[in-house]
């Protein structure tokens, strides 16, 4: 028992070495049709405006008021229907729309995305 | 306990029920998944310490539980000087909450989770017993019981967040997890069939709960109306966002036990629309509902509990499809919705929670409340020597033990990058945090299906068996491992 034990714990060891370096592993590429730029200049500036501020009459609300942090997580619960199990999000309508709008092709990186509507802010 | 007298534990359970797994089993399952072997070394092999640094500087952490405490440790193991306080005015801060549902199941009682705040305060550490009231990051201070102003060269915000039962009419009080000044929330949640795991007084009374559900339903007959037994889940991000169903999981077994599960109705009335986000363990979850007869109504927000007609009222929401929008180049949807009421004899309420008003309206907090920082260095975004984890800090899927133990780690090399001037390091060569939790979701007395994932929502594949299937194995981590792991690995900062 003791020799299976050392094995056990020696074993254990060895894994969370390689786990190690699991967790640095790159995320899984993946290609856009459209560049950041382009998905928000031909498709999000229609109803975002071109300052990312927002269209009442839309009811579509400003993108240039977050973080980029702030962002990221915003556009994740949009295209991922919400983070946290079941307590969904305040983004049904923009859900189905970015559904739509991936079958059109303005999918998006949602760091770059982020980034990208958090400078908008900056030039307005 | 150490090392073999955990694994020889969990060995003699497993030779208990030879028809389930052999030993040899057993030890393969547990040396070829990492998180389980990780445990095992953690929580017993000893430091894993990053090497010592003569960085100097004055850190105050805000919060003394699982995630400040922790910091302070590993901060303690790797500084030479170092100078640290801790503020926390909850004594009992350091408790092991991810027990709380195995206490309201019934499984453990509640001081097996009960772990006192000064026991954990590392040595050299400066503990002020006392709730910050103010910060002013401007001027590198906080302010103590609205009198005593500390300084600093370096802030932790890890407060941990806010239990709003009072959010829902009918139930009262703003309390954190384990904090024993929970008077106000107990007026109302805690007995008359009104539940919530969600507190450590709340479990001990929830399986009470519990108990009282199965001395009615053993005098159900047959052809009478079933006892309705209803669990909730709210429209805000949640500590351990498992727990309201795996409270659920626990009451239908001890339903069974009893011989009475007929009896009983289980619903779940989630706010989203889905059981999870990783598509693999939302499927798992639906079928696991399914095999065990339970309902579920998607999609509905509990907003008003009448305790004397004992009658839940729900925001039910759904979308039906709008008018042709021009820009999109579709049929839009309207947002839809209506109260809807439900009658309950046994209610499990998981609280909407929020950060607490003095983070959240400070100019450490954002818009929504949680601490905005750098999701992958744990920075705050505004001020480059204030770092935040735990449930306050703003990233998604963040707020469980199992988050806050790869972010402690995470906040540390940061700060001392940070003491030492290196902004880049921070930004560069420092290990990111790279939203990394777990969720042992307990899905019967014995079973646990271990759902691990990060922002790729991906289903981690760090166990060469399916990760959606429910095991035996991860159910002995979950109640053997999980808690020396934390209580010894995590508070001592090794782990």
């Amino acid at each position: 028992m003791i020799k299976q034990i050392s094995t056990l714990a020696l074993a254990s060891l060895a894994f969370v070495a390689l786990t190690g370096c699991n967790e640095q592993k790159a995320p899984e590429v993946k290609t856009y049709k459209y560049t950041t730029v382009e998905v928000y200049e031909k498709s999000c500036i229609k109803c975002h405006g071109v300052h990312g501020q927002g269209n009442p009459a839309k009811h579509t609300p400003a993108l240039n008021d977050r973080t980029a942090g702030e962002m990221a997580e915003d556009l994740f619960d949009v295209k991922n229907g919400g983070t946290n199990q079941s307590s969904g999000t305040e983004h049904d309508i923009m859900e189905h729309n970015m559904q739509k709008l991936v079958e059109k092709g303005y999918d998006y990186d949602i760091n770059s995305m982020a980034e990208y509507l958090s400078n908008l802010s900056k030039k307005k | 306990m150490n090392k073999n007298e955990l694994i020889e534990e969990i060995l003699q359970e497993v030779d208990k029920h030879p028809e389930i797994m052999s030993r040899r089993d057993a030890m393969k399952y547990l040396t070829m998944s990492p998180l389980a072997a990780s445990v095992i070394a953690g929580a017993t092999v000893g430091a894993t310490t990053v090497s010592a640094s003569e960085a100097k500087g004055k850190i105050v952490i805000v919060g003394g539980g699982l995630a400040g405490m922790s910091t302070a440790a590993r901060l303690t193991n790797t500084l030479s000087n170092p100078d640290i306080t801790v503020i926390e005015p909850n004594p009992l801060s350091t408790s092991y909450q991810p027990g709380q549902t195995l206490v309201g199941g019934g499984i453990w009682a509640k001081s097996e989770v009960v772990y006192n705040r000064d026991d954990f305060v590392p040595n050299g550490t400066t503990l002020i017993k006392g709730a910050v009231t103010a910060f002013d990051p401007d001027n590198n201070k906080v302010v103590v019981d609205g009198k005593k102003e500390i300084s600093y060269d370096f802030l932790i915000v890890a407060t941990g967040l806010m239990l709003n039962f009072k959010a829902i009419k009918g139930l009262t009080g703003e309390i954190t997890s384990c904090n024993p000044d929970n008077a106000e929330a107990k007026k109302t949640v805690g007995k008359d069939g009104v539940h919530s795991i969600y507190f450590q007084d709340g479990s001990e009374a929830t399986w009470a709960g519990i108990e009282e559900l199965i001395a009615k339903a053993k005098k159900w007959k047959k052809g009478e109306p079933k006892l309705q037994a209803v669990f909730t889940h709210p429209n805000t991000p949640i500590k351990c966002g498992g727990a309201p169903k795996k409270i659920m999981y626990l009451t239908h077994a001890q339903l069974e036990k009893a011989g009475c599960r007929d009896a009983v109705e289980l619903t779940f009335y989630p706010n989203g629309g889905k059981m999870f986000g990783v598509p693999e363990y939302h499927e798992a979850i639906v079928n696991q509902f399914k095999t065990r007869g339970f309902k579920w109504n998607y999609k509905h927000n509990l907003i008003a509990i009448d305790k004397e007609a004992k009658m839940a009222t729900f925001n039910h929401h759904w979308t039906e499809k709008g008018a042709w929008d021009e820009d999109l180049e579709e049929y839009g949807v309207e947002l839809k919705s209506k109260e809807v009421q439900v009658k309950y004899d046994f209610i499990h309420v998981t609280p909407p929670m929020k950060a607490p008003d003095v983070v959240a309206h400070s100019k450490v907090g954002s818009s929504k409340g949680w601490v905005p920082v750098k999701k992958e260095t744990l920075q705050h975004v505004k001020y480059k020597n204030v770092f935040s984890l735990g449930d306050v800090v703003a990233v998604p899927m963040g707020k469980t033990g199992g988050s806050a133990r790869k972010q402690y780690k995470v906040v540390v090399n940061n700060v001392i990058s940070a003491m030492e001037g290196n902004q880049k390091a921070i930004e560069t060569t420092n290990a990111k945090y790279a939203g990394y939790t777990v969720c042992p979701l307990i899905t019967s007395i014995g079973t646990v299906m271990l759902a691990e994932f990060n922002w790729t929502k991906k289903p981690t594949p760090m166990v060469p068996l399916d990760p959606t299937q429910e095991r035996w194995i991860w159910w002995l981590l979950k109640v053997y491992l999980l808690k020396p792991m934390t209580q010894m690995g995590m508070l001592s900062g090794r782990a």
